[in-house]
């Protein structure tokens, strides 16, 4: 059973990333690879769709803190959409929340891009 | 196994020896949500106590075995009846919890941080988080009322013992 699986398309310049499963300590590395596959093509608008994720540990969490630094001095930003609530919570008790925008579908955060840049 | 004396609600504990591999992360997560149900949680809850442990035992794998694949981790579930009790014991190197940094979100984005959130996490989940030592053994010890997932009162921390209470 695979517990991970990341997709990923683009449309226009915002990258889509489809994580499918769930991200712990051991299945981090395939989003980990996904996010700096995108930064490596210098595609710095990246919106992780969530719908397909069912939970988040820290070790997920701490590959987006790894990896916002880079996205957003290219004028990029990485933004979310359609998370369930597991996962909105988990945000939230961190107060991740706060750093990273939040959109309830995926053509919200796209367009998101389109009229605003950087971090909320 | 005897039974518990003196603890009349305390229901007889479930104990689960695995491998330090990663891999067993989704059925630590799992199991641990599972029982949390069987406790009396609502699912939500349940869900973030099965982060906790995910959390907890992750740091084991990482910190205490340093990555190790071929050491072990005890779980022991408890059902205490005002408490949910969950300890993490393993035999690897004492990790001191309180040399973790608190966590502060806009250091983490200046200084590329990616450490401490578990702990964090753990901390803000749980009513108790306890570390100790004893006979070569780490004991890490999470503890969750069901009297409301923002009771403050722990009555964990003992002397000797790195806690964090809420």
């Amino acid at each position: 059973m695979s517990e991970l699986t990341v997709e990923s398309r683009d449309v226009g310049d915002v990258v889509l990333l489809y994580p499918n499963g769930f991200i712990n300590a051991h299945s981090v590395r395939l989003f980990e690879a996904a996010l700096q596959r995108a930064i490596s093509l210098k595609r710095f608008k990246i919106v992780v769709n969530c719908a397909g994720l069912t939970y988040i540990a820290s070790a997920g969490l701490g590959a987006m803190m790894g990896a916002i630094e880079e996205i957003r001095s290219n004028g990029g930003d990485l933004r979310l959409a359609s998370p369930n609530e597991t996962v909105q919570n988990i945000f939230e008790i961190l107060g991740f929340n706060h750093l990273y925008r939040m959109f309830s579908s995926e053509a919200d955060a796209i367009a998101s891009f389109g009229s605003a840049q950087g971090a909320a | 196994m005897a039974p518990a004396r003196g603890r009349a609600r305390t229901k007889p504990a479930l104990v689960l020896c695995l491998p330090s591999e990663t891999a067993y992360l989704g059925l630590v997560r799992e199991l641990t949500k599972r029982m949390a149900e069987v406790a009396g949680f609502a699912e939500p809850v349940a869900e973030r106590l099965a982060l906790a442990v995910d959390e907890a035992t992750t740091n084991v794998i990482e910190h205490a075995y340093k990555g190790a694949s071929d050491r072990e981790i005890e779980l022991r579930f408890e059902d205490r009846g005002p408490d949910f009790r969950v300890e993490i014991v393993d035999t690897g190197q004492m990790v001191d919890p309180r040399a973790v940094p608190r966590v502060d979100l806009d250091r983490f984005v200046s200084e590329r941080r990616t450490g401490g959130l578990g702990v964090h996490l753990m901390e803000k989940i749980m009513d108790s988080v306890t570390f100790r030592r004893s006979a070569r053994r780490n004991v890490c010890a999470l503890v969750k009322h069901k009297d409301g997932k923002d009771a403050k009162d722990s009555k964990d921390a003992k002397d000797g013992e790195a806690s964090s209470s809420r």
